[in-house]
């Protein structure tokens, strides 16, 4: 059952529409990625799914309930974070995480805050004025922040994005696990494709305000039909050149170290040419497309919605 | 209306006093400056008046510590607005169950807090430096107090109204809007002393009844409370007035999404 619903969701600045029509659902326990360009109206969307943004038309449902009218008890379920928010910088994380805490109806609030305090980290953090922490660790005190009620739908606005590598794993781990044991629905943007694919089921990619590619990771990847050949040649080399040009494929070459963009169907036959025509390499590897190739075709190409 | 909820937002700002030594320290700086300064100047002046001396010292003086009232309240409603702005923190707490009317009354019950705490200090306070007792005019301070925290009310919805609507660019008026009105409120000096058309616009500012009032009781003759009627219904409408345009400057920002809003 789709535990949130979007239709036909439009928002336009003035006279500058931002987003132009788009629906989606999202199943409950499903992590849903969230992709686009700069200012393709991603945070735009996740306002108008938290009701801080009045849409100019459309509807979004949520818990099977209209989000704007039944917003407090939908809220009661729902949280967010975001790199874009800060929270009060003169006082201490345990303050902050108290006084968000009381707008939850949340029972056992003291020891929601300890085990909120174990699952993030903020031991050493606790009475430290949130002004005087790094991007990193508000960027942990945020998501903190966004777990006090354990909602049932998480949304998280590049959620990453200045964490250091273990702690970002760590996170990634920590959302993935939410999923399994508790059947948490997540809605992520990010910028880190690798993270994408790990984490989420389902893509959807916003260009112009339009949705232009939906599907699972794996599946947006395969709509790449071209891999990447990288050959380190040691002799032959002006026999690659002729191949190359005869083939018309495109490449880079840096000294003999060639990388050949090909066509997945193509590449055992032109594999046996190089055999065949005598040409010598040391090394080889061949890239599968991937998630980010799909998504710089889409943000190279002209919009078009699906 | 949940009041867990409004003393989670009342919670973030008592935090912030305690970390904040310039918001604990406005609530008896100015008090203290305004104080001391007046209470020196109405001395020297009851010094050369023949009889009535005392009743000008505790008129000036009680119209300062009155006027705490609708100061610390507007004040507190806007600069907490402020802070939420700079910090931006207004979507942290639009994106929980908070409803705009719950946080609406949190900010109310603040400035109620801070405009209590500063009366009684400064009440304290010029009583030891001048001997002279505010609470002396009796029961009728409670309808007074009332009235001047409502009227505060309004000028701190609507700046905060105002300062939602165009942004942090025109904060300065959080701290200097109420000035605007001050003269028609009368603090100081009786309504009758203005000049005609200042006096028209005193009849429609709520304040200038309670300092008019002030000035008969401490002059040992208090007027009926039912004088009160007229700026009471006058505070009502403002602020029905005020409640409808904070909403209307929050349904604007709504439609510019919170996340951007600083």
């Amino acid at each position: 059952m789709a535990i949130l619903e979007v239709k036909d969701l439009k928002k336009t600045f003035g006279k500058n529409p931002v987003i132009k029509g788009i629906s989606f659902d999202m199943e409950e326990g499903e992590i849903l990625g969230i992709l686009g360009p700069n200012g393709a109206g991603k945070t735009t969307t996740l306002q108008m799914l938290l009701g801080v943004l009045t849409p100019t038309s459309g509807s979004v449902n949520v818990f099977g309930k209209e989000l704007m009218p039944n917003k407090t008890e939908i809220l009661e379920k729902m949280n967010f974070s975001s790199t874009y928010t800060d929270l009060p910088w003169r006082i201490t994380v345990s303050e902050n995480l108290t006084w968000t805490s009381w707008l939850y109806n949340i029972v056992d609030r003291k020891q929601r805050l300890e085990k909120i305090k174990s699952i993030f980290r903020l031991e050493k953090l606790w009475h430290q004025s949130f002004g005087s922490l790094s991007a990193g660790q508000r960027t942990r005190v945020n998501l903190a922040r966004s777990m006090i009620n354990f909602p049932k739908i998480l949304l998280l606005d590049e959620p990453t994005a200045s964490l250091d590598p273990e702690v970002a794993a760590y996170m990634r781990e920590f959302f993935a696990d939410q999923r399994t044991k508790f059947n948490t629905s997540i809605i992520l943007t990010s910028h880190n494709m690798a993270e994408v694919e790990e984490l989420c089921d389902r893509v959807i990619i916003l260009k112009d305000g339009l949705i232009v590619g939906a599907d699972s990771p794996a599946n947006l990847a395969k709509k790449m039909e071209f891999s990447h050949l990288r050959l380190r040649i040691t002799k032959n080399a002006s026999e690659l050149d002729k191949l190359i040009t005869l083939r018309h494929l495109a490449h880079i070459q840096e000294k003999n170290n060639y990388t050949i963009t090909i066509k997945e169907s193509l590449l055992p036959l032109f594999l046996y040419e190089v055999t065949k025509k005598n040409i010598n390499y040391t090394e080889i590897s061949i890239d599968k497309p991937t998630l980010e190739d799909y998504f710089l075709k889409v943000a190279r190409s002209k919009s078009e919605a699906l | 209306m949940k009041l867990y909820r409004i003393w989670g937002l009342t919670l973030r700002y008592l935090f912030l006093f305690r970390h904040s030594l310039d918001r604990i320290s406005d609530a008896f700086f100015w008090p203290t400056v305004d104080i001391i300064l007046w209470g020196m100047t109405s001395s020297f002046f009851a010094k050369n008046l023949e009889g009535g001396g005392n009743t000008l010292i505790l008129g000036l003086l009680g119209g300062i510590v009155l006027w705490i009232f609708p100061w610390r309240s507007q004040y507190e409603i806007a600069v907490n607005l402020l802070e939420d702005l700079w910090n931006r923190n207004l979507v942290n707490i639009f994106v929980s169950p908070v409803k705009f009317i719950e946080w609406v009354t949190a900010l109310l019950f603040l400035g109620v807090g801070k405009a209590v705490i500063s009366f009684t200090y400064a009440s304290l306070l010029i009583y030891f430096l001048y001997s002279a007792n505010i609470l002396s005019v009796g029961l009728v301070l409670v309808p007074w107090a009332v009235l001047l925290i409502m009227f505060g009310w309004v000028f701190g919805l609507l700046v905060a109204g105002i300062i939602m609507r165009y942004d942090t660019k025109i904060q300065t008026l959080a701290w200097t809007s109420i000035y605007v009105v001050a003269p028609f409120a009368t603090v100081y000096y009786p309504v009758n002393s203005l000049p005609a058309w200042a006096q028209s616009i005193a009849h429609f500012v709520p304040a200038s009844y309670v300092f008019e009032a002030m000035r008969s009781a401490v002059g040992g003759s208090p007027p009926p409370l039912s004088d009160l009627i007229w700026p009471t219904l006058l505070c009502l409408v403002y602020f029905a007035l005020a409640i409808a345009m904070i909403y209307r400057s929050f349904n604007h920002i709504l439609k510019r999404g919170l996340i951007s809003v600083d």
